[in-house]
């Protein structure tokens, strides 16, 4: 027993598997293409390129997939920026909308757009207006909605992973929405512009549904090679027509591969800023596509729904009826089956093969795995049509295990989707760390366990988009079971297509609804478990709520004091709070998991309880130090404010003391007045961080702010010249935004009043009030707003002439309620004028240049 | 001591024309804790990485109690490793983590049962038990990661820079905790950190490696007092001078 399993542990290890999955690709993927090529004769070739018809099919083809893809790529670039850039809510909403068509065959959508705008169509039979439908205008109307939703998702995925740092940047420089647009994000989407257009094309050059129901007397080549196949039975032509469907599927895979998009894979935060007016013109937009794009839905919804088309338009359920009664002798519920084993079957065998094509390229070294990922990566270039051809020709001899059966519906459908289920494979094995093989192998655990224990499990959210890949494709396509189906096993796509022959136009309505309907629960099935599967991973992960302030302030209480024996009384007058209501604080957090009591009483928090502080730990200090510091002359004339010494300490050491007694390292701080002077700390204080504020002397503190939007979140924005003499106003932990001011009765500097204890009223000078000091923490939400605010004020107009506490608390004080933290003003010193600074450190009265200056000062 | 528990031969590595180790020979003996401190770039983990086996050396010999494993598969060493990210199973909760190597060589259940509780207790995690990775703390994930390891008794451990992702007050905690279990299990243990006071915290001696070459490799107290050379000196002495100037500094500061 045991050896067996050996055995195939050591089988995975070796190189063989690989070799079969390169097997696999080159006859299931390659060798259909090469058959396809050897089986052109030179009489077919002459004969096709002699054929005018073909010239003509050629010419009309490239030629309305041009315009399409232009039309296509304007479109989905419109709708992906607005929808991208607006700060709109339930953007997946709009998404799901938007890609809706890649629900049905494309069949359904031409047979929508005809049965509404063709001879006697809805509007001609309502309204009696003719409008040429088809034909040109047509194909290209056709071709616009069905490549949309691929072509739309291309754009909006590679915008998501784009960099906002440069547009907040452009709009702190006052640049307008329009011009970043061309300067920024136009360049940035150029290879996805690229890429989306070439998909489009190859997409619609190689669809052949839209031709068939809206093409009119223009001859287009897939339906060329169609009807070379299918009704002349001329394979050697199909083929050659094939061949040119490559040539735009080789360019677009070749233009992919070596302009492949390698920046960032991470999702980027949204902007700091987007006005109303963009959101509701971003709604507007995407409402007019998705009307748009629904048209051909509301169509054949409606004609499902129609008696007899077009000489009878009454209302009826006839055809729904009609449909599971008789439908090509078979019933539709027999089609039904058909559909949901194959789609079932290629979502199953799928998954599996392209996430073992995923493992065999990217789990493990060597040149070998390159290859795989090249090959896995090039089969999205076969158009399906190819494809089918390709498998019709090669597997015609294995009539009855393979050609002919379901099985070779499934693995067509396969090899034809299996591209992009590869490359998601491929991207989520690629994030699992790259150390558990190794692990596993030190721990003498095979591969193939930690493949089966660790892998796969880690994957499900992935598996199951493949899964839903395959289905979803699978039920709608038409392309290259359309040459491998037999009578008896046709899936209902298929089906359209043959009441295209009989034109029985309400019948193929209700097929597509069907179809729709099916891909639509399949879809919400997989979501759903999705979702629940990220759910539950999320509720794994964060078992730790928020806490209320009661239970935030012992639990700091008990961080900072440690295990011990607390008396309830004890900390009732620690925390001012009643006893009654220390008792219950207790229970719940013995209950929440975050404190625990020994035999001995001893009060201690636990892991659990550390973790929810956590969240609450300021991350980091800002320190504004960039300014002149003209009271403090002449000692600022050599030295930096904050670098003055004070009774042998600099006035801004006491600060980063504090900070970084109570464990908050990452100290930024904003320097501009002979900032080459603040370099010194550095010895002292090595991780401490540096930004230039060169424009210190033209703008208020609100510039030096500003410098660092990014950084503001859940940290301390200080100012540099406050001398801390009780280094504990600095704490580890803080609950919410709050600013520091001590209780006067009177003071001509900066206060402001408490109302309900939040802060407001911020002016200078005043009475019975609260002594402003530069020490403010902002929490999370206030720091994205504020990050927000400081840069629509700083872009208004004299904007750079605030400080920038007007910001919160003065211009946008609606947005935010800062809470009063109280100390005592002996807690801070803070020294304005020399007077002040001798007074504090006599040292200073024999200060080089001190009378000298003075004299010159009271002259001015 | 006539056999060491590992000797490693001429040691050398090279990656196409890129050098990255040279000549390097040492040994090891029982029980000994076994630093190898350096900056970044210098080699010391492409040395653990030889030694377990995930990689083959370009020349030289490795020998763990006098028998070549130089050939071995990194499964055949029974050497075990511990990494900086822990790669602890993210699905499976602690228990499982620690029992799964030994579930895997299909073990009877109460025999497992009985390894992995001996050896949570050592490590203290029992009320952990049944927590996932992503809900325990740095610290917590480094001694599961530690765990997984001891509990297949193995004859040496080697640590990747283990405690260079945690704050730094756990990292004291988490390594006076490590010298116990090394204590305790008399075990051997490899361990790599560029961080001076880390190494000179843990070991018994420390190996100091510079541009791929071995610079000393001593007890702390000869590396800060017999410094073999001018990197030695740079890299140990004046770092731990200053060290302790801005500890006094601090004191008299306030």
């Amino acid at each position: 027993m045991a050896n067996n399993k050996f055995r195939f542990a050591g089988f995975i290890r070796h190189e063989y598997l690989r070799f079969i999955a390169i097997a696999c690709i080159i006859l299931f993927a390659i060798m259909p293409l090469i058959y396809l090529v050897f089986n052109t004769s030179g009489n077919d070739l002459s004969y096709v390129f002699s054929d005018d018809n073909f010239k003509l099919s050629l010419g009309n083809s490239a030629l309305y997939s041009l315009a399409s893809s232009i039309v296509t790529t304007i479109l989905a670039i419109t709708a992906a920026y607005f929808l991208n850039t607006s700060s709109i809510k339930h953007k997946n909403v709009f998404v799901t909308v938007l890609t809706l068509g890649m629900l049905v065959p494309t069949l359904s959508i031409g047979l929508g757009i005809r049965t509404l705008f063709g001879r006697n169509g809805f509007i001609d039979s309502l309204f009696g207006v003719e409008i040429e439908g088809i034909g040109f205008l047509g194909l290209i109307f056709g071709s616009v909605i069905s490549a949309f939703p691929m072509t739309f998702l291309i754009i909006y995925d590679a915008l998501k992973y784009e960099n906002k740092g440069p547009y907040d940047t452009a709009e702190i420089m006052g640049i307008s929405r329009a011009s970043t647009f061309i300067k920024l994000t136009l360049p940035y989407l150029k290879v996805a512009i690229i890429s989306a257009f070439f998909a489009s094309f190859t997409w619609i050059f190689s669809d052949y549904g839209i031709p068939m129901e809206l093409a009119g007397k223009v001859q287009t080549l897939p339906m060329y090679l169609y009807n070379q196949v299918l009704s002349s039975y001329q394979y050697g032509r199909g083929a050659i027509a094939g061949l040119f469907l490559l040539i735009p599927a080789v360019v677009s895979f070749l233009f992919d591969l070596f302009f492949h998009d390698t920046s960032s894979t991470e999702k980027q935060k949204k902007l700091l800023s987007v006005s109303k007016l963009f959101n509701i013109i971003t709604i507007f937009i995407v409402v007019l596509v998705s009307l748009f794009l629904f048209i051909p839905q509301f169509s054949f919804i409606s004609l499902t729904f129609i008696k007899s088309y077009p000489n009878d338009m009454s209302f009826s359920f006839d055809n729904i009826t009609n449909m599971f009664s008789n439908t090509y002798g078979l019933g539709i519920g027999q089609y039904v089956v058909n559909s949901l084993v194959i789609a079932l079957l290629t979502g199953l065998l799928g998954t599996v093969f392209a996430y073992f094509l995923g493992y065999m390229s990217v789990r493990k070294t060597g040149k070998l795995g390159k290859f795989i990922n090249l090959m896995s990566i090039s089969t999205i270039a076969i158009p399906g049509l190819v494809l089918g051809i390709g498998y019709m020709l090669l597997f015609k001899n294995t009539t009855g295990f393979f050609y002919g059966t379901v099985i070779i519906l499934v693995f067509v459908n396969m090899f034809h989707f299996l591209g992009s289920p590869y490359i998601m494979a491929k991207n989520c094995l690629t994030k699992i760390n790259k150390d558990y093989e190794i692990i596993g192998e030190t721990l003498g655990i095979s591969k193939f366990k930690v493949l089966l224990n660790v892998l796969i499990p880690n994957s499900v959210t992935t598996l199951i988009e493949m899964f839903s890949y395959f289905f979803l494709n699978s039920m709608i396509t038409i392309s290259a079971v359309a040459f491998l189906c037999t009578y008896s096993n046709q899936p209902l796509a298929i089906l359209i297509n043959s009441y295209e022959k009989t034109s029985n136009y309400e019948m193929q309505g209700a097929i597509s609804v069907l179809i729709l309907l099916i891909n639509v629960i399949a879809r919400v099935i997989l979501n759903v478990t999705s979702n629940a599967v990220k759910k539950k991973q999320k509720k794994e992960a964060d078992s730790i709520m928020e806490l209320s302030l009661y239970q935030f302030e012992l639990l700091t209480f008990l961080e900072k004091n440690g295990k011990n024996r607390y008396s309830q009384r004890h900390l009732s007058d620690t925390l001012t709070l009643s006893l009654g209501t220390v008792n219950k604080l207790l229970n719940q957090v013995f209950d929440l998991g975050y404190a625990e009591l020994d035999d001995n009483n001893n009060l201690s928090l636990t892991d659990k309880g550390l973790k929810a502080l956590e969240q609450y730990r300021v991350r980091k200090a800002i320190i504004l130090a960039a300014g002149f510091g003209q009271r403090l002359a002449p000692v600022s004339l050599n030295t930096p404010k904050p670098l003055v010494i004070v009774n042998g300490v600099r006035i801004i050491e006491t600060l980063i003391k504090a900070l970084l007694a109570k464990g908050i390292e990452s100290i930024y701080i904003v320097r501009g007045y002979k900032k080459e002077q603040f370099d010194e700390l550095l010895e002292k204080y090595p991780t401490i961080k540096f930004i230039d504020n060169d424009e210190f002397n033209v703008t208020n503190n609100i510039s030096s702010l500003v410098k660092c939007v990014d950084l503001i979140d859940r940290c301390y924005i200080c100012e540099a010249d406050l001398v801390i003499k009780n280094p504990d106003i600095i704490r580890k932990y803080e609950y919410k935004t709050n600013y520091l001011g001590a209780r006067v009765n009177e003071t001509d500097d900066w206060c402001f009043k408490r109302v309900g204890g939040y802060l407001s009223n911020y002016e200078r000078g005043g009475e019975d009030c609260y002594q402003a000091y530069g020490i403010s923490y902002w929490d999370q939400e206030d720091s994205e707003k504020l990050k927000a605010d400081l840069i629509k004020v700083y872009n208004s107009r004299a904007g750079k002439e605030n400080l920038w506490e007007f910001v919160p608390l003065k211009i946008c004080r609606k947005n935010y309620h800062v809470e009063v933290r109280t100390i005592h003003k002996s807690d801070i010193a803070e020294i304005d004028t020399f007077e002040e600074l001798i007074s504090v450190d006599p040292s200073y009265e024999s200060y080089p240049g001190h009378e000298e200056f003075e004299t010159k000062f009271s002259k001015n | 001591m006539d056999n060491p528990i590992l000797k490693i031969e001429n040691l050398s590595k090279r990656y196409g024309k890129n050098l990255v180790l040279e000549d390097i020979s040492f040994e090891v003996e029982k029980g000994e804790f076994l630093s190898l401190l350096g900056p970044s770039g210098c080699g010391k983990t492409t040395i653990l990485r030889l030694i377990i086996g995930i990689e083959k050396a370009s020349s030289g010999r490795i020998y763990k109690f006098g028998e070549d494993i130089s050939d071995l598969s990194p499964m055949k060493r029974n050497i075990g490793i511990v990494f900086q990210n822990y790669s602890l199973f993210p699905n499976m909760n602690v228990y499982q983590n620690i029992a799964y190597a030994l579930k895997s060589r299909k073990l009877p259940n109460e025999e497992i049962d009985e390894k992995v509780r001996e050896i949570i207790d050592i490590v203290e995690l029992n009320e952990h038990v049944n927590k996932k990775p992503v809900n325990l703390s740095g610290g917590q994930q480094q001694r599961v990661a530690i765990a997984r390891t001891l509990v297949l008794n193995p004859d040496i451990i080697l640590f990747d820079e283990p405690m260079s992702a945690l704050d730094a007050d756990i990292k004291v905690v988490l390594r006076n905790q490590l010298k116990e279990i090394q204590k305790k299990l008399n075990m051997t243990m490899i361990y790599v950190t560029h961080d001076q006071e880390e190494a000179f915290a843990l070991s018994d001696r420390v190996m100091v490696l510079n541009d791929c070459r071995i610079m000393q490799l001593d007890t702390p107290y000869n590396l800060y007092h017999k410094p073999a050379n001018e990197f030695v000196k740079k890299f140990i002495v004046n770092h731990l001078d200053m060290k302790v100037k801005s500890i006094e500094d601090c004191i008299n500061g306030q």
